[in-house]
């Protein structure tokens, strides 16, 4: 979350790691409040109906005492303050509410929905890392050519829309030659489209981040004393460069999870999967409050979560420190 | 009639009935036409249901899950006269304020519970209270009073006026019959596993992925409209949530799925040339899609410039283009599988620019500016339309062709593309001057709703009203209100007669197509059929053979 | 949508993807830029028709002579579309990184120079914001503001903004602590005049790399709200909405998506290439 490089390196050495984890749960919770209350008020200050919009659609005839009651049940009737600091007293006790559209507990949607969404992004951010890892390590520095070639294929891939991108293999591998089911239905064939869609444009600048400081690392002293002892140029580049060169990459995986949530609205939509993607998307439409805001609040956690874990892993993998431990 | 075009699988189901009702056994009838008892269907719908209760809320997708696995109190035929079902039979008051139903005594629900007459009682009761919040079952039945029970299986049911549709909307899957002991449990988990009586049972909804049915074993109350008695062929019946078309589309032509519903028009002209499909098409009763013509301000409060801006649009042209030729204009405010539709008000919805002009010319708007369009006054002959993100890319097409042809006769069309909720806030304060809309139902009182007096106030929060022409006349609501108290037939069809007359010749509406049930179905399916009432698929007659 | 943030983020480690490809690349990105906006000025001179002229006759062509790109649905140009919608995605993408900027540069300034507790409070801020992935932070003021070219950029440039002002805070603080300041700050010259003189400059001038590559990801960012159906309209001929109605005709007719999707590509690598160009310009002026 905070200056990858820079600040969670000074943190971690003068700190003990205890105080970095509560102070970090600690700004989370402020985030967390933080983020129901901007969505809150962009939710209710919209104009629009949200009770006629969940009453049986466009072609519907409540009467007017059904209406009222809805209005009732979902506390529409009160002043906004009184809403905002009702539904705030509930989410700090830890009720999300129900939703408006779905007659379903918002964690009970949440519970349902998070499993393909986390799936969906576990396996990007995965088949990014490896996607790049194999694009630095097979072109960076090795000679101009393919260097060129590596980047620019990087550069391409980091450029491409991930709906479009999600369109384009839909139309040629499902719809054309059908090798993939059109529909990703929990099977690991119809996981492959969304599973790309996602990630090659991540792998693209994943692989540009990366590439750079494995370059950089290339040059360093302890690369050429390694090749002096004789290591072979497979294993300097594996064991020496990548560890160092992962580095800025990992620190960006945190902000790459949360941004991957957001955009698998899209890539969900696309390939009609189930997911927190499409409920936020139709929550947002009919002005689903507490699903929207339940939601946001989930898509919020994972992030602080995530950015929580590669700090600590960071900790695992830089050399500088782990020498330090050891 | 035209439009109403059932296509090779429906054909060949009622053949196959036929065979298997009389030749059953006698090794006449071809494997592939007599039904294979087991296995799965799986059935692609474009629309998840938000409950699978009917009676809440109440939006299409609901009415065709509870088709599956709930029961009416009468059934419909295909000529819209009413049958029996749940109810042997019935008797009318003479006031038409008190029906009796005579109940079958051999009907129990899936989860074991008794159906008799409190059940009926329980269900109309959950219907009309409001935290049901039951927009389209309980509008259909504002009328209802009470239910007696005076004995296990006769219902008296008594309605504050007399409502001949009554029959009529209780044979919709709206009001299909559930447990009364699942009603009680609450609305939220009701919605989640409803107990019906039907050929189906609800055992698992997976949201935003597929609902699965699995067959009813004890079923043998099918209504006199279906082609078998006894249980349901299928196994199982997987209900698949795939909301992209293209997507929804390839799984069908790829054999994913067996059924899918809303088949993309452009790959409808495919689909029929593809030997692996049939199509199983037809329209929905009630009036048919349209956009209403608001005569609350200017310039619709003009007739003439209504019935120019109804010339001025080429809708057949627009519909050959945008549907790939294969979407008939709708025939008048009925759509024809309506009861009571009468076909003789089309020609007041034909496309002729020279009258449009004329009409145009006579109201004052002779003058053309720069670009074409008539000015009078200093202002510029604009129609703002609104258009919700739930219509549609095809519909919005079809409004530009029709922009392009009415900006022919100088009409400038403005189109508005907007939110759900903010149409509905637009619509709230009459702020349009032409809004999309449809109403589906099986009864010719749909005209009362859409365009009666009674409907012109806010039936909901934020001004909301069925009546989005903003019509009120005298003359039309005592002919709608006439044909409620009158439940002889003869009667009903004069009086409605009337009504049409009235709404053609006062161009209200500009009618686009009639609403339709459109079903891509792949060869490894057999004996889906459409119900009359809505025509919303019943797989009940299916088999799957693969 | 890749990675709007990408720089913002990896700014704050003081280092960016270094340039690797040949000049040729930068020279025809630039070619392509200025195609680009030509075009936008003077649509007319590339486009062959009017973009919104229906011709339902003509529905569906595939790509040939007459129209390079085939037609849509209502027998409209692609070609002619796809240049109009230069316009209008140009706009759309500096539109956006200004809206970015304006939000951005108060934020990060005055966080990095006014003091503690405004160091703490905005950083904190920042933090809340970047924290909301972009997507749901743009969807949910599109959904606010309701359609159109103008919400549309409003709601990328908020959503886009927290990413900037990131960026931006943390270069004023390492700007404000490096030596040269300290210097200045020694020889008596005036805190404004510091900060006018010194740290201003100094500040902006990665500025000029952010907006050149910010603007090809604001582009993506729109067209995917358009896509959903939350941006422009349709028919406007905006690539973003051009993809989102082509797409149920994608396996009937494929050029109503690839060629609007082409050029958002086309459009977001342009400035990327362009982007770390001048990059290189700039370091190598500065060190």
């Amino acid at each position: 979350m905070s200056a990858p490089a820079g600040r969670s390196l000074q943190i971690n050495r003068l700190w003990p790691l205890g105080w970095l984890i509560c102070r970090r749960l600690l700004s989370g919770a402020l985030v967390l409040l933080a983020s129901a209350t901007v969505t809150f008020f962009a939710l209710r200050l919209t104009p629009g109906d949200p009770v006629r919009a969940v009453l049986g659609g466009p072609t519907a005839n409540p009467t007017p005492e059904t209406v009222a009651r809805a209005i009732a049940e979902f506390g529409l009737d009160r002043p906004l303050p009184v809403q905002y600091l009702l539904h705030i007293g509930r989410l700090l006790r830890g009720d999300l509410g129900t939703s408006f559209s779905q007659h379903q507990q918002v964690s009970a949607v949440i519970a349902e929905q998070i499993g393909p969404t986390l799936w969906l992004t576990g396996s990007a951010v995965a088949v990014a890392w490896l996607l790049s890892t194999l694009s630095v390590l097979a072109t960076a520095r090795r000679g101009w050519a393919l260097s060129a070639v590596g980047s620019a294929a990087e550069t391409m891939a980091a450029a491409l829309p991930q709906f479009w991108l999600g369109l384009v293999l839909l139309a040629v591998f499902a719809f054309g030659l059908r090798w993939f089911p059109p529909q990703s239905d929990g099977g690991f064939l119809g996981m492959v489209l969304p599973t790309l869609a996602l990630a090659v444009p991540l792998a693209g600048f994943l692989a540009q981040v990366t590439r750079e400081s494995f370059e950089l690392a290339l040059d360093q002293p302890f690369i050429l004393s390694a090749r002096m002892r004789g290591l072979g140029e497979g294993a300097v580049r594996w064991r020496h460069g990548l560890r160092h060169a992962a580095l800025p990459g990992i620190s960006l995986s945190a902000w790459a999870i949360g941004s991957l949530i957001g955009n698998a609205v899209l890539v969900e939509v696309i390939f009609s999967r189930p997911g927190l993607g499409r409920v936020l998307y139709q929550a947002v439409s009919v002005q689903d409050m507490p699903l929207t805001i339940g939601v946001t609040l989930v898509v919020t956690l994972v992030y602080v979560v995530a950015s929580l874990a590669v700090d600590l892993l960071y900790i695992l993998v830089d050399p500088r420190l782990k020498a330090k431990r050891t | 009639m035209s439009s109403f075009i059932e296509r090779r699988a429906t054909t060949a189901a009622a053949l196959i009935a036929l065979l298997a009702a009389g030749l059953a056994g006698t090794g006449v009838a071809r494997a592939e036409d007599v039904p294979a008892k087991g296995g799965t269907l799986i059935y692609a719908t474009d629309r998840e249901p938000t409950c699978l209760d009917p009676h809440v809320d109440g939006d299409m997708p609901q009415v065709f899950v509870a088709q599956q696995y709930t029961d009416s109190l009468v059934s419909q035929d295909k000529d819209g006269r009413i049958g029996p079902w749940l109810a042997k039979d019935w008797t009318i008051s003479d006031d038409g304020k008190v029906y009796t139903f005579h109940l079958r005594d051999d009907v129990t629900f899936t989860n074991g519970e008794k159906f008799n007459a409190a059940a009926v009682k329980a269900n109309l009761d959950h219907i009309i209270n409001p935290a049901t919040q039951s927009s389209t079952a309980g509008g259909y039945i504002q009328q209802y009073l009470k239910t007696e029970t005076p004995d296990e299986h006769t219902a008296v049911v008594y309605l504050k006026k007399p409502y001949a549709a009554f029959l009529e909307v209780l044979a919709q899957g709206f009001l299909g019959i559930e447990a009364p002991s699942a009603l009680a449990r609450g609305r939220d988990e009701n919605c989640q596993s409803p107990v019906g009586s039907g050929p189906f049972k609800v055992v698992k909804w997976d949201r935003k992925s597929e609902i699965v049915f699995e067959r009813n074993p004890d079923y043998k109350w099918a209504p006199p409209t279906a082609k078998h008695q006894g249980p349901a062929y299928l196994d199982r019946l997987v209900w698949k949530i795939i909301p992209e078309p293209s997507v929804r589309f390839a799984s069908l032509a790829g054999g994913n799925v067996d059924v899918i519903e809303s088949i993309p028009p452009e790959a409808e002209e495919g689909a029929a040339k593809d030997g692996n499909l049939t199509l199983l098409i037809k329209d929905r009763p009630g009036n048919p899609t349209n956009s209403a013509l608001n005569t609350r301000r200017a310039p619709f409060d003009d007739i003439r410039v209504r019935e120019a801006f109804v010339r001025s649009a080429d809708i057949q042209g627009a519909l050959d283009s945008v549907f790939f030729g294969r979407y008939q204009r709708a025939p008048g405010p009925l759509s024809a599988v309506t009861p009571f539709a009468s076909p003789d008000f089309q020609a007041h919805y034909d496309y002729d620019p020279d009258r449009a002009n004329k009409l145009l010319d006579e109201a004052g708007w002779s003058e053309r500016n720069a670009n074409g369009y008539r000015i009078k006054d200093g202002k510029t002959l604009t129609v703002e339309v609104l258009i919700g993100d739930f219509q549609g890319p095809a519909e919005r097409s079809l409004w530009e062709q029709i922009q392009a042809t009415a900006a022919e006769t100088g009409f400038e069309v403005k189109l508005q593309n907007l939110g759900f909720s903010e149409w509905l806030d637009r619509m709230g304060k009459w702020q349009y001057d032409a809004v999309g809309e449809y109403w589906n139902t099986n009864t010719a009182d749909v005209l009362r709703i859409v365009f009666s007096s009674e409907f012109l106030g806010a039936a909901g929060s934020g001004g909301y009203h069925q009546n989005a022409t903003g019509f009120s006349n005298p003359a039309f609501d005592e002919v709608v209100n006439k044909a409620l108290e009158t439940t002889e037939e003869g009667k009903r069809r004069a009086l409605y007669l009337d009504a049409q007359k009235i709404i053609a010749s006062n161009y209200l509406q500009v009618l686009t197509f009639p609403q339709s049930t459109r079903l891509g179905i792949y060869k490894t399916a057999q004996g889906v059929r459409l119900e009359p009432s809505l025509s919303v698929p019943v797989l009940y007659d299916a088999w799957v053979r693969k | 949508m890749t990675i709007p943030l990408s720089t913002s983020t990896f700014a704050q480690s003081r280092r960016l993807p270094k340039v690797s490809l040949p000049p040729v690349g930068a020279s025809l990105a630039m070619l392509f830029l200025i195609v680009l906006i030509a075009a936008s000025i003077w649509p007319d001179l590339f486009a062959t028709s009017n973009p919104l002229k229906i011709a339902p006759r003509l529905a569906f062509r595939p790509p040939g002579l007459g129209h390079p790109f085939g037609t849509d649905q209502s027998g409209r140009d692609i070609y002619s579309r796809v240049i109009y919608g230069a316009g209008q995605s140009l706009l759309l993408g500096v539109g956006a990184v200004a809206v970015s900027m304006a939000l951005a540069i108060p934020l990060g300034l005055i966080g990095g120079l006014g003091g503690r507790l405004a160091e703490r409070f905005i950083g904190w801020v920042l933090d809340v914001l970047f924290s909301f992935p972009t997507l749901i932070l743009a969807l949910l003021f599109a959904a606010h503001l309701g359609g159109g070219i103008g919400p549309l950029i409003v709601a990328t440039g908020v959503g886009n903004a927290p990413g900037y002002g990131r960026m931006i805070f943390g270069q004023t603080l390492s700007v404000r602590r490096a030596g040269y300041i300290e210097a200045a700050r020694m020889l008596g010259h005036s805190p404004l005049r510091i900060i006018w003189r010194q740290i201003l400059p100094n500040v902006m001038r990665p500025l000029i790399v952010m907006v050149t590559m910010g603007i090809g990801q604001a582009i993506v960012w729109s067209s995917a709200l358009s896509f959903l159906g939350l941006g422009a309209q349709p028919p406007a001929a905006e690539w973003g909405t051009m993809l989102a109605m082509g797409r149920d005709f994608v396996s009937r007719a494929w050029w109503l998506t690839v060629f609007p999707g082409l050029f958002i590509v086309l459009t977001t690598l342009s400035t990327t290439v362009v982007g770390r160009y001048l990059q290189r310009c700039l370091e190598g002026r500065t060190s």
